[in-house]
């Protein structure tokens, strides 16, 4: 059997030289002015601005040059400024057992940011329906993605 | 080997089943089309697609051949989710530090 540890959480950390509600309200709020929409998104020839919609519940999507709104995914924990957590699933054509947590610390002048997308092991804990269709985690997740940006 | 062709390996739903059975340990053939709704020939079919994607690997075992789950396929796959973050972290980092820190009141 593969180890779940095989599949561990992608975690990225950084610091920022500015405080940490800033920090936040640029990741959240502010998307749109940095999101890279020509490399990620689920159409980049279509997508024209990313939203973060704030509180628990919200919404991130990308709009298209129609005004279509895409989801990519919903928040689940909103707690400005240190923390957010959105469920992540921008092909919603299948099920989407990930998450991406993102945690933002005070460091004297400066920000940590830490992002830890996680969720994979929740692959082994799915089976087949009756039907015998299937949802997958975040393969089915990030392929949309993969194509948009013309593979890896 | 590129994760575009792993993630399109994956995209189907049978395939997807195959790979998470092969997860929880090698199987023959036979063993994988027992547990779907679909002909052993689609299986072997499928299994084909995941082998050139370089997600599944296969070894003789007496008549038949078993297939397990190549890691190194996985960590293809993995590098691709890591750059993925890395460039929209890099996109995030470059507009917080440019835009000037003044609080304003928002929700």
């Amino acid at each position: 059997m593969i180890p779940i540890d095989t599949i561990p959480p992608v975690c990225r950390s950084l610091t920022l030289h500015c405080p940490v509600e800033h920090a936040f309200r640029t990741f959240t709020n502010a998307i749109s002015s940095w999101w890279p929409l020509d490399t990620h998104a689920i159409d980049r020839g279509r997508a024209r601005s990313a939203v973060f919609e704030p509180g628990v519940g919200g919404r991130l999507f990308e709009r298209w040059d129609d005004g279509s709104e895409h989801d990519w995914g919903r928040v689940t924990v909103w707690e400005p400024p240190v923390r957010v957590v959105f469920d992540w699933q921008p092909n919603r054509e299948r099920a989407a057992p990930t998450e991406v947590e993102v945690r933002f610390t005070p460091r004297g002048e400066e920000t940590v940011v830490e992002l830890e997308h996680r969720g994979w092991e929740r692959l082994g804990e799915e089976g087949i329906s009756a039907r015998g269709s299937y949802e997958q985690g975040w393969v089915g997740v990030l392929d949309r993605y993969a194509r948009a940006a013309g593979g890896a | 080997m590129d994760a575009y062709v792993c993630l399109d390996a994956l995209g189907d739903p049978t395939r997807r089943a195959i790979f998470e059975r092969l997860r929880r340990g090698p199987a023959a053939v036979g063993e994988l089309a027992r547990g779907l709704p679909v002909s052993r020939p689609a299986v072997s079919q499928h299994l084909r697609v995941l082998r050139e994607a370089g997600l599944v690997r296969d070894r003789p075992s007496g008549a038949r051949r078993v297939y397990s789950v190549a890691p190194e396929g996985l960590a293809e796959l993995r590098a691709y989710v890591e750059g993925f973050w890395a460039d929209a972290l890099d996109a995030f980092a470059a507009a917080a530090e440019r835009s000037p820190a003044e609080e304003e009141e928002t929700s």
